[in-house]
């Protein structure tokens, strides 16, 4: 047995490893340096490393979003109400980052703990009704922006102090936090889908649920587990937007998750579940930034920026799948 | 044979203690749906209770209470809800009953809100239009059921019985007046825009673009939509400042909101001492920078007055008594040297 | 080239290369009308590639396909169903929540000529009548979603022939098929090549390919090797044909001394499925579990493994009542489940082999990628699963080594009773033969094995003792020396 085992084996043994890895993300990749490679021709302004910062620190907030919904969308979910998240975290934070009241750690720590609570609701209720997850979250969305606003009275939250204001709009030996945060939370959580148990049990469930539940894992779980780290990211987002504006807004964030579920998915997550990754998110995310600060600098006028962004949102999916069907 | 895998396996199995999330205890079972009923019921009552601006405890009139329904754009945002919070205590200091609606931006729902304002035999509407042209039907509607109704704060296509409010376009003139005014009729101008398409997105175009007729030397060098949003202004000044960088001289923002997000950018790329920002509505965070002096000027839409002046206006109107068909209230420049006026 | 006009269907030189890989090389076949043809080889001698060529799913590198004396368009499925080839597949593609006539005349639906409005009646009443003609009492009017496996196969059939098919290929077509259904199927293409149709046969059962075929093609490896008449061969020289060595015996001898109870089930029912069964299983045994469609064979094993409740009694493993609400009890438990539909419960498709196989034994946060890479690499040479690697997505396998990283991701847990649910179906004879020898490795390891089948000679051949159930009852349960083919369908057969 052993030896036909070696024969059959290593015929095909080198070749697996370029075969399998998607040609997809290096579609993407490529559009994606198509795209700079256009601008910094185009426009000188575009290629220096204070314009690439901006746009980073522009992006990550999105990101952060996408991180989160890309796990959602993997374990085969959705989550529509990111949005509402940030709104209802960030006043939350607001009210408790006033200057000279509470330590910094307070505010922050209200904010996760108003995402986390979020997020495990809507896993609650995913897991414990029968309702799919776009009609929950889709409820949940208008839920939370309520909550938002009576958080709030309908009225920003302001006046807020120096140290939480330094989450979103501070440097760190001239690299903007959000910057940093972006990359802490880009490894974090690519570890966490690639080399924990938890992140393979996240493919396999939205793969094929019911295998998965053959296989022993706990789908409810996987779902609540999901839909509350969702939540912490959406929070987080929240926290460093308010800080970055200095002000929470109860009409914060809105129509933030379609832009996050565009990064997603421009960057390979597929919307039937099982395949993504956080790489591919962040370069969607990278993207979507790169664009709309391209053509703010080429002065594009805002009727015309809705439509290139609609077109190249449909060209990177169209890309992608024509990618996908070449591999089968 | 398969031998070998198993005791490889083995080894897999020992080596980790069970994983930490799977530990997450079963506690989430033991919540049960009727504490989701319950909760989710407490939020209804609780959006419910903070809108219902009524007053029960009004003294009594000459025999029945009048009552008065009001549909409002949107009591997410903070000048309407101010314009409403007036209305609401004139009101009650007037004795009279005020049922207010919230159209939600939607000009679809406020013509059916006026439907049954009027099948409520109400005995005046104010209406806070949604839409110029949209929000047109609930005027007809209301003057043909007889009922009178006061537009406030924008305009609809139909003639009301009575309008009070402030001329938009006034607005706009008067924010980039002051602008050519700091800079001597000579400089560079960017403009961010409201929602495009917005009656008081296109009427502050307008009213600036009027102005920057008179003055050849001020140019307009970039004009784009930062969707009334602070976070998105912001992200759109810091593009500019990478594509324009010093060159700009001055900023007018259609509202409050996005010129804090310009004054940010600004700040943080160390130009605001070089460039001027002036924006619409004075709400508590521009009057706050104002007095910091890191925005120019904001320009004050009477909130207060528009409120008190359409309780009054439908008074008069229910009561059949003599009104002014139009009242406008006038815009006031608000820079550091009045400012002392408008901080309450 | 061939111009023989009697062939309906000539192809040659048939070439299509996947990222280097040659999955056919230089192929031919000719197809007579009215023939039946069995295509033959083991799973990977590319019949799939071939057939989905044919279809015009695939397009090839090179070759020539003759149909009706012209050349063959390729790479439009389309005009090729229009032009009269049509495939039975072996997953069958209906939509299930549509009517049987719907179903039949999906994407040809007849229309009113004014408005272009389906024309409801007329369909039903045409599916109605090509339905009886076929002998079936299939109603066109209930939805797809009601009907049996075979039900369902023979409305795939009924939906080629409306498409007028001159060529019909079928790809496993007994698969889910009882004897009696079986039967029903033969005599369908009896008719059906009277009337000139060639039939392009699939299958792995080698009696069934001797009863029905005319002709027989055998591939290995991609390649071409014969075509002889069906007269000329027997199953010893078609096996060798097929693997390129002879295989003597089929089913191993199971020598392994017999252990303690491992698992047992005493008054196990579940309302409408199944109802008092008692059975025990001990360490180095094989239970075979045989009955007809429908006895609740599948159903009990799914209730044993918590992907079904039951209503009443309970399950013992070593003697201990346990409480099992989902497979990860089960498996906890130490029982393992090799479903008969590995395509819904069995693997995550774009996962990889090494993911598949090692999902039900993960323990701590981190995964081990080293760890589990030897695993997989130790279990695919263990259970010769022919894969690119262990990275290689489990889609792109064939049957067979799907269902070897199925079983292999139940071993790994670490099993003390398997249950094999129909795990020989629509696989070819070599890799049978490796799942027979390695259930008898099982049991010389000292598992327990519960065999679920529907071909008797595999659990004749294996098991130890043979449950018969029928319509959700226990009717025997007989020793291996009692036990034959007649003395299983007597007890199996309904009480009337």
């Amino acid at each position: 047995m052993k030896n036909g085992f070696i024969t059959t084996f290593s015929q095909t043994g080198q070749s697996y490893k370029t075969h399998i890895r998607g040609i997809g993300k290096y579609g993407l990749l490529l559009a994606f340096f198509v795209i700079c490679l256009a601008l910094s021709l185009i426009t000188p302004k575009f290629l220096t490393v204070q314009n690439l910062m901006i746009i980073v620190t522009q992006v990550s907030i999105n990101a952060l979003l996408a991180f989160g919904v890309t796990f959602v969308i993997i374990a085969g979910g959705i989550d529509l109400s990111i949005g509402s998240m940030v709104a209802v975290t960030g006043v939350v934070a607001a009210s408790f980052a006033h200057p000279d009241t509470y330590p910094v750690a307070v505010p922050i720590g209200m904010g996760l703990l108003a995402g986390l609570l979020f997020g495990a609701f809507n896993g609650f209720v995913v897991t414990r009704s029968k309702v799919p997850p776009f009609i929950v979250t889709l409820g949940t969305m208008t839920i939370g922006r309520g909550l938002a606003l009576i958080i709030s009275k309908g009225r920003p939250v302001s006046n807020l102090s120096d140290s939480f204001n330094f989450l979103g709009g501070g440097k760190i030996l001239g690299i903007p936090t959000l910057i940093i945060i972006l990359i802490v939370l880009f490894i974090g959580c690519s570890i966490l889908l690639k080399r924990t148990v938890l992140g393979r049990y996240i493919y396999a469930v939205g793969g094929n649920e019911q295998a998965a539940k053959a296989s022993g894992i706990q789908l409810n779980k996987v779902k609540m587990v999901v839909y509350t780290l969702c939540g912490g990211l959406a929070a987080l987002a929240g926290i460093l937007l308010t800080s970055r504006i200095t002000t929470g807004q109860p009409n914060a964030g809105t129509g933030f998750e379609l832009d996050a579920i565009a990064a997603a998915i421009i960057g390979g997550t597929s919307t039937s579940g099982g395949t993504g990754t956080m790489t591919g998110t962040l370069i969607g995310a990278l993207l979507i930034g790169v664009i709309s600060n391209g053509l703010d600098l080429l002065n594009v006028t805002s009727y015309y920026q809705q439509v290139v962004m609609g077109v190249i949102i449909i060209g990177a999916v169209v890309l992608d799948s024509m990618n996908q069907t070449n591999k089968g | 044979m398969y031998q070998t895998a198993s005791s490889c396996l083995y080894s897999l199995h020992v080596k980790q203690p069970e994983a930490v999330w799977y530990n997450l205890k079963t506690n989430m079972r033991r919540l049960s749906l009727t504490s989701i009923t319950a909760t989710l019921s407490v939020f209804l009552l609780l959006s419910g209770c903070s809108q219902s601006g009524t007053n029960e405890t009004g003294q009594e009139g000459e025999g029945k209470k009048l009552v008065v329904g009001a549909t409002m754009l949107s009591m997410q945002n903070e000048f309407i809800v101010n314009v409403h919070d007036e209305m609401d205590k004139e009101a009650q200091k007037a004795g009279i009953e005020l049922i207010t609606v919230d159209a939600e931006r939607s000009a679809l729902k406020q013509v059916e809100q006026v439907e049954s304002f009027i099948a409520q035999k109400v005995d005046a509407i104010i209406m806070n239009p949604c839409e110029v042209e949209a929000s047109s039907p609930a005027v007809a509607k209301a003057l043909a059921a007889k009922i009178p109704i006061i537009n406030v704060n924008s305009e609809t296509s139909s003639k009301p019985s009575a309008f009070v409010g402030s001329d938009d376009i006034e607005s706009a003139r008067i924010a980039m007046k002051f602008i050519a005014d700091k800079l001597g009729g000579k400089g560079n101008v960017v403009m961010m825009h409201g929602y495009m398409g917005q009656a008081a997105q296109i009427k502050r175009e307008q009213g600036a673009r009027e102005i920057l007729k008179q003055y050849p030397n001020l140019k307009l060098i970039a004009h784009q939509t930062g969707e009334w949003d602070r976070a998105k202004a912001m992200s759109l000044m810091e593009n500019w400042i990478q594509s324009y960088g010093s060159q700009i001289n001055a900023v007018f923002a259609h509202n409050d909101e996005m010129g804090l997000g310009a004054v940010k950018a600004l700040t943080d790329a160390g130009l605001k001492d070089k460039v001027i920002v002036v924006s619409i509505d004075a709400i508590p965070d521009a009057l706050q920078a104002v007095k910091k002096g890191s925005l120019d000027a904001t320009v004050f839409q009477n909130a207060e007055q528009q409120g008190s002046k359409a309780i009054e206006t439908a008074i008069k109107a229910a009561k059949r008594q003599p009104f002014d068909k139009e009242t406008l209230v006038p815009f006031q420049l608000v820079t550091k040297d009045n400012l002392s006026k408008f901080l309450k | 080239m061939s111009t023989d006009q009697d062939y309906i269907l000539s192809v040659s030189g048939l070439t299509k290369t996947f990222s280097g890989v040659k999955a056919l090389d230089n192929v031919r076949l000719n197809l007579r009308k009215g023939e039946v043809h069995a295509l033959m080889g083991e799973n990977g001698a590319g019949k799939s590639t071939f057939m989905k060529v044919l279809i015009g799913l695939l397009t090839p590198d090179s070759g020539e396909i003759i149909f009706k004396g012209e050349d063959l368009k390729t790479g439009n499925v389309n005009d090729i169903l229009k032009k009269g080839i049509s495939m039975i597949h072996q997953e069958i593609l209906a939509v299930p929540e549509l009517t049987v006539a719907q179903n039949i005349f999906l994407g040809r639906e007849t229309s009113s000529r004014l408005f272009g409005w389906l024309n409801d009646r007329q369909q039903i009443k045409q599916a109605g009548d090509l339905l009886e003609q076929m002998g079936l009492t299939i109603q066109p009017t209930t939805p797809m979603k009601y009907l049996s496996v075979a039900e369902m196969q023979m409305v795939e059939i009924a939906k080629a022939i409306s498409n007028e098919a001159s060529v019909i290929i079928m790809d496993e077509p007994t698969s889910a098929l009882s004897d009696k259904e079986v039967a029903t199927l033969f005599r369908i293409i009896g008719d059906l090549t009277q009337k000139g149709v060639a039939i392009i046969y699939i299958s792995h059962k080698m009696d069934e390919i001797f009863t029905i075929a005319d002709t027989i093609t055998v591939l290995r490896d991609g390649k071409y090797i014969v075509t002889k008449p069906a007269s000329e061969l027997d199953t010893t020289q078609l096996i060798a044909l097929m693997v390129g060595r002879e295989i003597n015996t089929l089913f191993p001898e199971n020598t392994s001394p017999k252990g303690d109870e491992v698992l047992s089930v005493k008054n196990f029912s579940q309302s409408g499925k199944f109802t008092n069964i008692n059975f025990a299983v001990h360490a180095g045994e094989v239970l075979g579990l045989a009955g007809l469609m429908g006895a609740g064979r599948t159903e009990i094993a799914r209730a044993i493994f918590g992907l079904d409740g039951f209503n009443d009694g309970a399950i013992y493993v070593r003697g201990e009542k346990v409480r099992i609400q989902s497979p990860a009890d089960a498996i906890r438990q130490g029982i393992g489940y090799v479903s008969e539909d590995r395509k819904a419960l069995g693997f995550i498709p774009r996962l990889s082999v090494k993911d598949n196989i090692t999902l039900s034994s993960l323990r701590g946060f981190f995964t081990q990628p080293k760890q589990e890479t030897e695993t997989a690499l130790s279990l695919m040479a263990d259970l010769r699963i022919k894969a690119n690697g262990p990275d290689q997505a489990v889609t792109y396998l064939s049957g067979g080594n799907q269902q070897k990283v199925v079983i292999g991701k139940v071993l790994l847990a670490k099993p003390a009773v398997v249950i094999l649910d129909e795990p020989t179906r629509g696989i070819d004879i070599g890799a049978k033969a490796e799942i027979y020898k390695l259930i008898n490795q099982l049991t010389a390891d000292g598992i327990a094995v519960i065999l679920i089948s529907s071909e008797l000679p595999e659990i004749l051949g294996l098991s130890d003792r043979i449950l018969v159930l029928s319509q959700g009852r226990q009717t025997a349960m007989l020793s291996r020396s009692d036990a034959t083919q007649e003395t299983i369908m007597r007890y199996a057969m309904p009480a009337n």
